[in-house]
């Protein structure tokens, strides 16, 4: 068997590991191990491997930031302030048919402009808004559905980690892509309020509904998270004032709900040790499926099947539409079962180079800019799709009475509101070049 | 063909090191061995891993063979550091064939036991790029944030007044453009890649013919793997690594410096070049680091004034 | 029996987790600390000197610490589409094989990272700048995978008794 042939019978094995409810980051695990041994005849790649990469793994600086932000989120919680951001959104937008859920988007997305990573925005978001969801009657799948696909504007909306890996790989500026991807991350903020509205309106009993609270009691909510607004403004005012890294500003807001918890009384040792738990539980789901899909993907890079699958695809002479369609649709596939992080970092390298060879009437740096925020976007897309949507994974977790596969459910039609955005913005790369051309 | 090395680097494909020197050497070792040998170079650790695993990835044939630097893990191989103290590297070329020369005398049974070495090499003259004003003088280090490159270097810098901050090399236009750090210490060759012309205002240079830095390179394969290897494929490795070979790869390296400093020039950026009389207190400023460097050195049983004379002999010696 | 176990486990892992819930807390407040000294240079105050290594310290022990409070609950991320229409037999039996393939990974993985650590070890390696030895970081880490180990085994043995009585048996929860 060819590496490329082990690669392409690795896919059904993986997936039906899936489906038995074999953990998923196990799944991926074993099935790489798997995939390692075949192809190079022993275990000496992998045990070799395995000496420092769990190590590697769990201490990497830039994933820290998701334990950091979830313990955020449960302090928050803990102090009452979560509730409070919550509430004045709601109370604006709350009265609306499906408004509680559009109010969770302006949230998440408010969110995602201070915070570089889907997972966190998902996780910290998510306890916010899930109860409250659920207490005003939302069903489980709209309501983990609609968090699953908020928690992507932590990504989409800049600062984005994933930006700052493509500017990397690609040689790009990484201030231009963060202005190249503002236009887009807004755009997929109000196509998933347009999709709650009509979500709504085809299935009424998914949501419950909300009395219109008086312009009194909306600035007065107002009025009630001048606290979260501090750590908000000392958060942003951070990272773009340029005085943090992200993993700073997640251990800052930490710190900031932390002892606002602990003013409100919210925080004491019981609590603590409660929000530790939580937050420990997350985290290792999390993580254990970073390190298997860093097999995984170790496995793949060996095969060359990715580095193959992009070479028939351009040696075929299509035009450059065409390719750039395949490639995508080749993104959400790879999307279901992998990883954005990984799945940047393998195939960038790959098709970057390719497909900055076709010609579609763009000069280099506005087609490096334009291929990497949709780029962007598809992997966002695979963060949602199932089976392997860590997105899924970390609001689904949070809902304990709500099965994955109604979370499932719940996320398809914001995946489709994303493929619509894919679409628009790949037809017109103007709307992604906007921002850039007016400030550069 | 017989034999499938896999070379696992850390650089993107299209940088310069993996462009001109990993992939070239890859295609050269197949057609000298007749196609008998192929390497597949995987680049930007698309095999797993962080750039600090990579020499054991090849201790432990994990790959058959990784491109790294020694200084990714401090304490290990002590003795490439004699390379990297301040002002000691002339250009790249010559240190490379010194930093061979005492690798084969002082290394090779020592920090590099088990090892298969391939090349040994550094990169050109490191450059300070700052924002603002920059550093035009001594004190100007004071209290600055500055990416250290090595261990020394953040010896170097603290010895300095300003205040190393240690991250990996693609988080350096982060915490630029964030201004988590007021500049970095890195040579002209990653400067385009990284964008620094864009995040910086200024560039220091050091007149006279000791850079302030390099870093030093290995290119190193699995012994067993090299052992396992029939005698007339170890033969093309052999034909292929050594001095010539470290010598062309830091030559090579250092060529593509111009390029990036042609960016910074056209950019419009300041380029401060500090004279003799400057650098000569940059050069008496370094000497706690070196006293230090020969005290741990002795730690770890190692003469280190002997060591690092050697190394400035042969760096003389190549350099002349 | 198995319910004093149970318990057993339950504070075991539940404590390893707290212990890397404070190791959060250090790297937040070791951060903050760092960067007001960053922030305040100017004023004479100085950042913590390595603090992105201690942040990597802090989360690399966190994370480990935290891997047996997920499996004795069975947090992790598992697709149920197609066993919820499977006869609880049948599920009982995927439990143990799940279980027992997680505590094949768990065992791969802690003497793997062992090994890593007696090589760091005898290697001398250190950080770049704080140069504690690496060493350290790696049986900080260990100390979260032996316990994740021993909760991996307790799930095997769980999932075993449950398949045997033909009774639910989780962790935490009575026997039904
Ligand atoms: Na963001
Ligand atoms: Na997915």
């Amino acid at each position: 068997m060819t590496g490329i042939e082990i690669a392409l019978a690795s896919f059904p094995v993986l997936l039906a590991l899936i489906f038995l409810r074999i953990p998923i980051g196990l799944a991926m695990l074993l099935t790489g191990i798997g995939g390692i041994y075949l192809i190079t005849g022993s275990f000496l790649m992998i045990s070799g491997q395995l000496r420092n990469l769990t190590w590697g793994t769990f201490s990497g600086y830039s994933l820290s930031i998701i334990p950091l932000f979830l313990l955020m989120g449960q302090f928050a919680t803990l102090g009452g302030m979560s509730q409070a951001l919550f509430k004045a959104a709601e109370t604006w937008l709350g009265h609306r048919k499906g408004g509680v859920a559009m109010a969770a988007v302006g949230a998440c997305a408010g969110f995602g402009a201070i915070c570089g990573s889907s997972l966190a925005t998902a996780a910290t978001m998510g306890q916010v808004a899930l109860p409250e969801l659920r207490r005003y009657g939302y069903s489980g799948e709209l309501a983990t559905g609609t968090l699953a696909a908020g928690g992507t504007l932590g990504i989409l909306i800049p600062p984005s980690v994933i930006l700052v890996i493509y500017a990397i790989l690609t040689e790009q500026n990484i201030a231009k892509l963060f202005v190249a991807a503002f236009i887009p991350g807004i755009l997929a903020a109000i196509g998933y309020i347009i999709t709650i509205a009509i979500y709504v309106r085809l299935k009424p009993k998914s949501a419950g509904s909300r009395e219109r609270a008086t312009y009194a009691e909306r600035f007065r909510s107002l009025a009630a998270v001048w606290p979260v607004l501090i750590v908000f403004l000392v958060v942003v005012g951070g990272i773009y004032g340029g005085i943090f890294t992200p993993t700073e500003a997640a251990a800052i807001g930490a710190f900031g709900t932390g002892l606002i918890a602990l003013v409100n009384g919210g925080l004491t040792f019981k609590s603590l040790g409660q929000s530790f738990l939580a937050t420990a539980g997350s985290t290792a789901m999390i993580f254990l499926i970073v390190l298997g899909a860093g097999v995984f993907n170790s496995f793949l890079a060996l095969s060359q099947l990715p580095q193959t699958a992009a070479a028939f695809v351009t040696a075929q002479g299509f035009n450059p539409w065409l390719v750039m369609v395949s490639v995508l649709l080749l993104y959400l596939v790879f999307g279901c079962v992998m990883d954005s992080l990984s799945m940047i970092l393998l195939t960038v390298p790959i098709f970057f180079p390719i497909m900055s060879a076709l010609d579609f009437g763009l000069n280099p740096e506005e087609f490096a800019l334009w291929f990497g925020i949709i780029v962007l976007i598809v992997v966002e897309v695979g963060l949602i799709t199932p089976p392997v949507g860590m997105n899924l994974f970390v609001i689904n977790s949070m809902a304990k009475e709500t099965p994955l596969q109604a979370t499932y459910r719940g996320v398809l039609p914001f995946v489709m509101s994303d493929l619509m955005r894919v679409a628009i913005l790949t037809l017109f790369p103007s709307i992604t070049l906007l921002g850039v051309r007016l400030l550069y | 063909q017989e034999v499938t090395l896999r070379l696992h680097q850390f650089l993107p494909a299209q940088a310069n090191v993996p462009a001109h020197v990993l992939i070239p050497w890859a295609e050269k070792v197949g057609t000298d061995s007749g196609g008998r040998i192929k390497v597949e170079v995987y680049s930007a650790m698309e095999l797993g891993g962080k750039p600090p695993e990579l020499i054991d990835q090849a201790v432990n044939g994990v790959v058959d063979i990784v491109w790294t630097l020694p200084g990714y893990t401090p304490g290990r191989f002590p003795r490439t550091e004699a390379f990297e103290l301040p002002f000691t590297m002339t250009n790249a070329e010559a240190t490379s064939k010194a930093y061979w020369d005492l690798f084969e005398s002082d290394m090779k049974d020592q920090d590099f036991k088990g090892i298969k070495i391939l090349g040994t090499w550094v990169h050109g003259p490191g450059v300070i790029h700052a924002k603002g004003d920059g550093i035009r003088k001594l004190e100007d280090m004071q209290g600055k944030k500055l990416r250290g490159p090595t261990r020394v270097i953040n010896a170097l810098l603290a010895e300095m007044g300003s205040e190393p901050i240690g991250m990996p090399v693609p988080a350096i236009p982060e915490a630029l453009s964030k201004g988590v750090i007021d500049g970095t210490v890195i040579p002209w060759e990653v400067t385009p890649s990284l964008k620094i012309a864009e995040l910086v205002t200024t560039h220091t240079e050091f007149s006279g013919d000791r850079a302030l830095y390099t870093a030093a390179f290995v290119l190193a394969m699995n012994q067993a793997r090299y052992d396992s290897l029939p005698d007339d494929l170890k033969k093309v490795i052999d034909d292929n690594s050594g001095k010539a070979f470290s010598a062309s790869a830091g030559r090579n390296m250092q060529e593509y410096d111009a390029p990036g400093r042609k960016i910074a020039v056209d950019s419009g950026n300041t380029m401060i070049e500090l004279d003799q009389a400057e650098v000569d207190r940059w050069k008496a400023a370094a000497e706690p680091v070196l006293t230090n460097w020969y005290a741990e050195m002795d730690a770890k049983g190692i003469d280190g004034k002997a060591l690092y004379a050697k190394a400035q002999d042969l760096i003389a010696k190549y350099s002349n | 029996m198995i319910d004093r176990l149970d318990a057993g486990m339950r504070k075991l892992s539940a404590a390893m987790a707290v212990l890397g819930g404070l190791a959060l807390a250090a790297v937040i407040l070791s951060t903050v600390v760092s960067v007001t000294g960053r922030g305040l240079i100017p004023i004479g105050l100085k950042p913590i000197r390595g603090d992105f290594e201690l942040v990597e310290l802090g989360t690399g022990f966190a994370v480990f610490a935290f891997l047996g409070w997920c499996q004795i609950n069975r947090q992790h991320a598992a697709v149920e589409i197609l066993t919820m229409r499977m006869s609880a037999g049948a599920n009982r039996f995927i439990d143990l094989v799940a279980d027992v393939m997680m505590l094949g990974a768990a065992l791969l993985i802690t003497v793997r990272h062992g090994q890593g650590m007696l090589d760091k070890m005898s290697y001398g390696e250190t950080t770049f700048i704080l140069q504690y030895p690496i060493w350290w970081a790696y049986a900080a880490g260990l100390a979260g995978a032996v316990v994740f180990v021993l909760v991996c085994m307790h799930c095997v043995l769980l999932s075993l008794h449950a398949l045997v009585t033909g009774k639910a048996r989780e962790s935490g929860g009575a026997v039904q």
